[in-house]
């Protein structure tokens, strides 16, 4: 089961929303799809992004995938902990392994998005 | 084998040395005319020293990594410039005596000193005394190269403005450098000082590193600079700059300011076409100040044959040692043309690049409909076990006939696996023959059977993309 205060995006990033910011990072399943992360191409503070537009990538001993933005926003902050430590993706995702905060734009678009509930039932309908 | 002929070469660079040794071969009585030592840049000043150097780089990240693996040492891992100076210098002597073994077993003769025409059949030699000496032949073969920058911007002090000539005889590692040019050698230069510990800027006027690369390599690469903390300044050149007795002090066009130590100029090779008699013999030149010569080597002047760098056709040294073979062999009476369609070549940044034949954009822009297949080296089980997996195959071809037109590989040995595709290309085969082929396992070379196999869809081992899984 997957945390309950999170939202839920089908390319498998999460946020978790406070006043008009969010916190933003991958999901459990992705790290574990992905394998050993061994570096995250993180974007600039102050880079706007549309919701599903490309926010990063992450590379893995196995692959190399997108990270996509799931809501349009302003980015604000971003972990720099994950250059020295990517492997902070795997062992934490949903914690220290978190990737950037940004700036909500239209929070109305969090509504579209998948609770914890919704988001476990969309992994197992893929299996 | 023909009767006696005597051929001169001015230059001793892999062009000449290489045209040297077949011409001797093929029955001629030689003379190398070279100032400097055997070997040319690539041997003395470049490919070969800076080689050397990457390696032990190369061997230490590799070290650090797989400490935590279990590999154990008693202290840590560093860099001692000097001695690995010290060590590139003895592995130069050591190829420069071979070559000079070479000449001595083919009775090559070479005379030091500076080499010029003064007709199409003779060449007057100035020693280092200033002393003259007339030789005579019945062919002659420039090979001249080409020469460090000299750009008017940028003059070379040796000291805080260095060319890749004094970067390559460094003893003390510079906290920073700034690099002019994002080329190959700014490129392979980005990583030998960021490995040894020094904070890189590679200034670049180009929107990317290696313009000429394939976008797929470019983008891997660029990936694996952001991994090494090379600042990268694309699309952007050097505004202004000083030398203070502190550093270099640079404005770049982007505003952005960089201190740097040193200022390593890697742009604006010329070619040695100056002062060696070519207006006195009436060898033509184009607008590059470039030896213009046919498919044969062959310059405006019958008998007068150039080759290599100064004929400005790709600065590769394998290149001047494919003319220098075509040259020899004409001016020995057996024709035979150069033929540029297969050359392929290594860019030994970490990790390495081999590539050969058309990029996926030249393929476009003439119009060439292609497939593409690619394979990560991470799907490899041998990748995987050296814990090499930072990398990308990628093979185009034809969509009618299905032949190769172009192989990337960026990854671990990569200018050495290139030459599985070049091969194939050579032969004029397929994306299915190389899928096709039985292919050892485990080596990195499945990684070209796996990116021929994805032409089709088909690669084996192919590593689930989480954009996919959805």
């Amino acid at each position: 089961m997957e945390p309950q205060d999170l939202r839920y995006h089908k390319e498998h990033e999460w946020i978790r929303v406070e006043g008009n910011k969010a916190t933003l990072g991958i999901s459990n399943f992705a790290q574990d799809a992905l394998g050993d992360v061994v570096f995250i191409d993180l974007p600039d503070v102050g880079t706007n992004l549309a919701a599903e537009a490309e926010l990063g990538e992450v590379e893995s001993t196995k692959a190399t995938s997108t990270i996509y933005s799931p809501v349009t926003g302003l980015v604000v902050q971003i972990n720099q902990e994950l250059e020295e430590h990517p492997e902070l993706l795997n062992q934490d995702p949903y914690g220290r392994g978190w990737i950037a905060v940004l700036e909500l734009s239209n929070p109305a678009e969090v509504d579209a998005l998948m609770t914890a509930e919704q988001y476990d039932a969309f992994l197992t309908s893929q299996e | 084998m023909s009767s006696l002929k005597r051929i001169i070469i001015i230059g001793a660079g892999p062009g000449g040395y290489v045209a040297a040794i077949r011409a001797a071969q093929l029955g001629a009585q030689v003379t190398v005319v070279e100032a400097q030592a055997v070997g040319g840049v690539c041997l003395n000043w470049g490919c070969i020293p800076s080689k050397t150097l990457l390696s032990l780089v190369d061997l230490g990240e590799r070290a650090r990594h797989a400490q935590a693996w279990g590999l154990t040492f008693e202290g840590p891992i560093g860099f001692d410039l000097k001695r690995m100076m010290a060590r590139k210098n003895e592995v130069v002597q050591s190829l420069v005596k071979g070559i000079a073994t070479l000449f001595k077993q083919w009775n090559i003769q070479h005379v030091v000193g500076r080499g010029e025409l003064v007709s199409d059949r003779q060449v007057r030699v100035t020693d280092i005394e200033g002393g003259i000496s007339l030789l005579e032949a019945e062919a002659i073969v420039l090979a001249t190269g080409s020469s460090w920058p000299q750009l008017p911007q940028f003059p070379i002090d040796g000291q805080q403005v260095i060319s890749s000539k004094e970067a390559l005889e460094l003893v003390d590692i510079p906290r920073n450098i700034l690099i002019v040019g994002g080329g190959v050698e700014g490129c392979e230069f980005a990583c030998l000082f960021s490995g040894l510990g020094s904070q890189v800027t590679v200034v670049e006027m180009m929107p990317t590193l290696l313009p000429t690369e394939d976008a797929d390599t470019v983008g891997i690469l660029t990936r694996e600079f952001k991994k090494r903390k090379v600042q990268m300044a694309l699309n952007t050149t050097i505004q202004d700059w000083q030398a203070t007795a502190e550093g270099i002090y640079a404005t770049l066009s982007s505003e952005q300011s960089v201190v740097a130590e040193k200022m390593l100029i890697s742009v604006g090779r010329r070619m040695n076409s100056r002062g060696i008699g070519l207006e006195t013999v009436g060898v033509k030149t184009g607008s590059r100040e470039e030896i213009l010569v046919d498919e044969h080597m062959e310059t405006s002047i019958p008998g007068v044959y150039a080759i290599g760098d100064v004929t400005g056709q790709s600065m590769l040294a394998h290149v001047a040692s494919a003319q220098g073979k075509v040259a020899v062999s004409n001016a020995m009476g057996t024709p035979q043309a150069i033929n540029y369609d297969v050359i392929p070549a290594g860019i030994f940044t970490l990790p390495e690049i081999g590539r050969v034949g058309l990029t996926e954009q030249q393929a476009k822009e003439r119009g060439v409909n292609i497939t593409v297949g690619r394979f990560r080296y991470g799907g490899l089980g041998k990748a995987q076990a050296v814990g090499e997996t930072a990398g990308q195959f990628k093979i185009i071809a034809n969509e009618q006939n299905k032949k190769i037109v172009g192989v990337h590989i960026i990854g671990a040995h990569a200018a050495d696996l290139i030459h599985e595709g070049a091969l194939a290309m050579q032969g004029g085969l397929t994306v299915t023959d190389v899928a096709d082929m039985i292919h050892a396992h485990p080596t990195l070379s499945e990684g070209l059977m796996e990116a021929a196999e994805d032409s089709e869809g088909q690669a084996i081992h192919q590593a689930r993309k989480r954009s996919n899984l959805a």
